[in-house]
């Protein structure tokens, strides 16, 4: 009794087919690529940044191959923590976006202990014993063009500016560095979120949140990345970024080498090489900003003043500081 | 000794679907329990009295009741109204009515506050900002317009399988008129189907996790999945991660205790034991202007809900950055040209095959558990598969990393098997409702006569189910395409796939070139919309005997 179109056991066949299709593609993925050594590196850095510096690294190191696993923090988080609960951590690297994550780590003794000869040469305050920061975020001021600049972060919190927009610490590490530098500072404190908030201030999720809303003109100003606001910037966008007093807001982005992988002589050497002036080059070029003195990044304007937030204050306040936080934006 | 066969058959049948809902669900789920359970229960009292936990938990059941009790009734009615001849259009209608869904779920929030939020679409045009947009309203206001197709194409299958033309004639020859024909013959019959559409509508709100954190969370308007991604965010501290799992339970916990007591109270009530096929040509209705009236509705539903908010998108791919005049002066394709590479072009073949793949085993794996839901044995299953359907996605990832991670992380055949595990019930639901449609008696006509089974299923079981079918494999691969969140978390070197240059582009701060990426999205899903009109078309030929099947295929499309 064939019903009449198409065949039935065409199909089926199909569906029988179909995961079988799968499984060479899912082994060929596992596997390994070439006789060359290998190793893995998981990272929340840019697509556009991350894949210069393993093209980089393997052209000066023939035959090696860095395989990679690219996320936000988030899923960065999840991935390493299924990892640790399903036979160890896959990766021989760690690229991170902020200190307070990768301190993580280092607590649950998955990363650190060792670090490169040229983390000598990276300023103090990117570094530890365990990791190195490589790549630096700064906190700056966009707004509308039209609008009046703000001189000092305090600016943002005046009448001058009907609606500010912040990205949300718990969600954005950036942020995170920002509410915790303002929260130790005697002159601003957790009142200067008090304020903006009373000024009708509103939180986003990310900083390229920020920079899209004071962009389209949903925002007045804001508080994000100096990466995203000249990219808008430079892309057309009607904005401009102020380094405002008494300073953008540094968040590092630091490297380490997994505890499991501490005889991988590639994997060192690939830190090494992000860390090295030739790495830090790589870094500058693809439009981050390097940590390494001399190597000349995106724009910084002259005398733009800098601060560092005291991490492990910000490490060990934390919970008591976002609690604080969201008694102010809610959420 | 057929019986008996038979009955070796079905326990095998049983034991298959069994295992696999053991090693899809049942494991992951209980492998997340045991690590909250060891790592996690001394601070069980601290993770669940946290400050706003309670509101998120009140927030998320009030938006999951609120758009279901909004989203079903208008994919009711929208079924019935495109059922009615004197619709103008009506076959474009009922294609229009799916485009929500072939909106990317990641870009609809966005595009929504592109449309009408401060400095939006209707903005700059007329002036006219809707400042609720951000907030509970909002986010209210986009999950009904995500979740309305998927409610109309729930009821217009039912309405394919179930509907009983000859009855509705036969009631209204005896004097009913067309609200009482439709409150005593055309309801009781669609009630599986509307059933199955409030379920998956309040379980998908449950765990719908972008349009609340893109929308709701500027607001101060959080829900239970946009606490897990903060605890997610911050969670390289072990006890985050544990948070974030608790969370994840404790919406299986609240899915559980909605949708069991669901499934095993309500499911055998309502459904309609058949004694033989329905025949009948559909009920024609004269031309007026209720049809007209249908149709306005309905545009300016499409048009509110998904044509302003798609030429916002449109005009934020084509203009060179945001803030910039969309005027002619300042088009630009730079932003496709960003995202299309071949790079990304393989990775939407692995998305393309992934979604072919598992949108078909998802059609077999919910036609199976369809038709052993019906016994006792396995009457939990239906409940069991819409479990994982309520974890987040970033938790069943690691659920299932965390299961199978050591054997065949990064691969692509996890990626599958978290398809499998998140979207089987949305090929289940579709199909149960459709199934009452078969009058046992046929398939045990055709066995009587020596037709062996899959001979009998085939001309007999698949012809008549062949929309739910067709319905079921659409929401899975158009829903396993767009999905985001799990293989971005579980993919490896060499298998990355589409969410990956999401992601990627997203995290670069591209807002142009996202949305070029979501417009080129949305065209790649009316692709599979031409074989799939060719062959109802096809179905729907004079060539084919059963009309019914081809008359039921016209709804379902």
């Amino acid at each position: 009794m064939p019903g009449p179109g198409f065949s039935c056991h065409g199909r089926w066949r199909l569906l029988t087919l179909l995961p079988l299709t799968l499984l060479p593609l899912g082994c060929g993925a596992g596997s390994g690529g070439g006789e060359g050594e290998e190793i893995t590196l998981y990272t929340c850095v840019s697509d556009e940044t991350i894949q210069p510096i393993i093209s980089g690294f393997e052209s000066d190191n023939d035959g090696s191959e860095v395989k990679l696993f690219r996320a936000p923090t988030g899923d960065l988080n999840a991935r390493v923590a299924g990892d640790v609960r399903s036979g160890g951590l896959k990766a021989d690297v760690i690229w991170g976006c902020d200190p307070l994550t990768m301190q993580g780590y280092v607590d649950q003794d998955l990363v650190g202990g060792w670090s490169p000869e040229g983390a000598a040469d990276i300023p103090e305050q990117f570094r530890t014993d365990d990791y190195v920061g490589v790549a630096v975020l700064y906190m700056v001021a966009v707004y509308q063009d039209g609008a009046p600049a703000p001189s000092s972060w305090s600016d943002l919190a005046g009448t001058d500016y009907d609606s500010v927009a912040v990205s949300d610490p718990n969600v954005a590490a950036s942020a995170l560095g920002a509410l915790g530098y303002f929260s130790q500072e005697p002159d601003y404190g957790l009142d200067f979120y008090s304020t903006l908030e009373e000024q009708g201030a509103q939180q986003v999720g990310t900083p390229d949140e920020v920079t899209a809303g004071v962009a389209q003109g949903a925002y007045d100003a804001g508080i994000t990345i100096a990466n995203s606001a000249y990219l808008a910037k430079d892309s057309g966008s009607p904005i401009d970024i102020v380094w405002p007093e008494p300073g953008a807001i540094a968040i590092y982005g630091p490297i380490a080498l997994a505890t499991d992988s501490a005889d991988s002589t590639l994997a060192k050497d690939f830190i090494s090489y992000v860390v090295s002036e030739a790495g830090q080059q790589v870094v500058a070029e693809a439009g981050s900003y390097p940590t390494l003195p001399g190597v000349e990044g995106p724009e910084i304007p002259a005398d733009a003043p800098v601060v560092y937030p005291d991490w492990p204050k910000i490490d060990a306040t934390k919970d008591s500081l976002l609690s604080d936080y969201q008694q102010i934006f809610g959420g | 000794m057929q019986a008996r066969s038979t009955d070796l058959g079905r326990r095998a049948a049983v034991l298959a679907v069994g295992t696999v809902i053991f090693l899809l669900v049942v494991l992951p789920v209980f492998r997340l329990g045991y690590v909250v359970w060891t790592e996690g229960s001394t601070q069980l009292d601290e993770v669940l009295g946290r400050p706003g936990l309670g509101e998120a938990v009140l927030n998320t059941v009030l938006l999951a009741v609120a758009v279901t009790v909004t989203a079903v009734p208008l994919g009711t009615l929208v079924a019935l109204g495109l059922r009615r001849a004197d619709v103008p259009g009506r076959g474009w209608w009922r294609f229009a009515m799916l485009l929500p869904v072939l909106v990317p779920q990641f870009v609809l929030g966005y595009s929504w506050t592109q449309a009408y939020g401060r400095a939006g679409f209707t903005d700059t045009i007329l002036g006219l900002v809707w400042p609720s947009v951000l907030g509970p309203w909002g986010v209210w206001a986009v999950l009904v317009v995500n979740t309305v197709p998927l409610t109309y194409l729930f009821v217009a299958v039912g309405l394919a399988t179930r509907a009983e033309p000859n009855l509705e004639r036969a009631a209204r020859a005896s004097g009913g008129d067309p609200a009482s024909v439709l409150r005593h013959v055309t309801l009781p019959l669609l009630r599986p189907s509307i059933a199955a559409a409030s379920v998956l509508s309040f379980v998908l709100t449950m765990e719908s996790f972008a349009i609340p954190q893109v929308m709701g969370t500027p607001a101060g308007f959080t829900t239970v999945t946009t606490t897990i991604y903060r605890d997610l965010s911050l969670g390289s501290d072990p006890l985050s991660f544990v948070e974030a799992l608790t969370l994840a339970l404790l919406l299986v916990a609240l899915t559980v205790l909605v949708v069991i007591p669901a499934d095993l109270w309500l499911g055998p009530r309502l459904r309609v034991t058949r004694v033989a096929n329905p025949e009948g040509a559909p009920i024609v209705t004269p031309r007026g202007a209720a049809g007209r009236w249908i149709a306005a509705g309905l545009g300016g539903y499409l048009l509110l809900g998904v044509v302003l908010p798609l030429i916002a998108l449109v005009t934020a791919a084509i203009t060179p950055a945001v803030g910039v005049s969309p005027s002619p002066g300042n088009w630009t394709l730079d932003n496709f040209r960003f995202v299309v590479n071949a790079r990304n072009a393989e990775a939407l073949g692995r998305s393309a095959l992934l979604a072919f793949a598992a949108a078909g085993l998802l059609t077999v794996l919910g036609g199976a558990v369809a038709v052993l839901e019906r016994r006792r044995a396995g009457r939990v299953m239906a409940s069991l598969v819409t479990v994982t359907l309520v974890l987040p996605g970033s938790t069943l990832a690691v659920a299932l990393l965390i299961t199978y991670g050591r054997w065949i992380g990064g691969t692509l055949t996890l990626i599958l098997l978290a398809y499998l595990a998140k979207l089987w019930a949305f090929a289940h639901r579709p199909i149960s409702g459709a199934l009452d449609r078969l009058a046992a008696g046929e398939m045990q006509a055709a066995r009587a006569s020596g037709a062996k089974a899959l001979t009998a299923v085939r001309t007999v079981a698949l012809r008549p189910l062949a929309p739910a079918l067709l319905g079921a494999w659409l929401i899975c691969f158009v829903t396993a395409l767009h999905e985001v969140t799990m293989s971005s978390l579980l993919y490896g070197p060499d298998s990355d796939t589409l969410a990956v240059v999401v992601l990627n582009s997203k995290e670069l701060g591209r807002i142009g070139a996202t949305a070029a990426l979501s417009v080129l999205l949305t065209l790649v899903m009316l692709l599979p919309a031409l074989p799939l009109w060719v062959l109802i078309r096809r179905l729907q030929s004079p060539r084919h005997p059963r009309a019914g099947g081809a008359r039921s295929l016209a709804h379902a499309r």
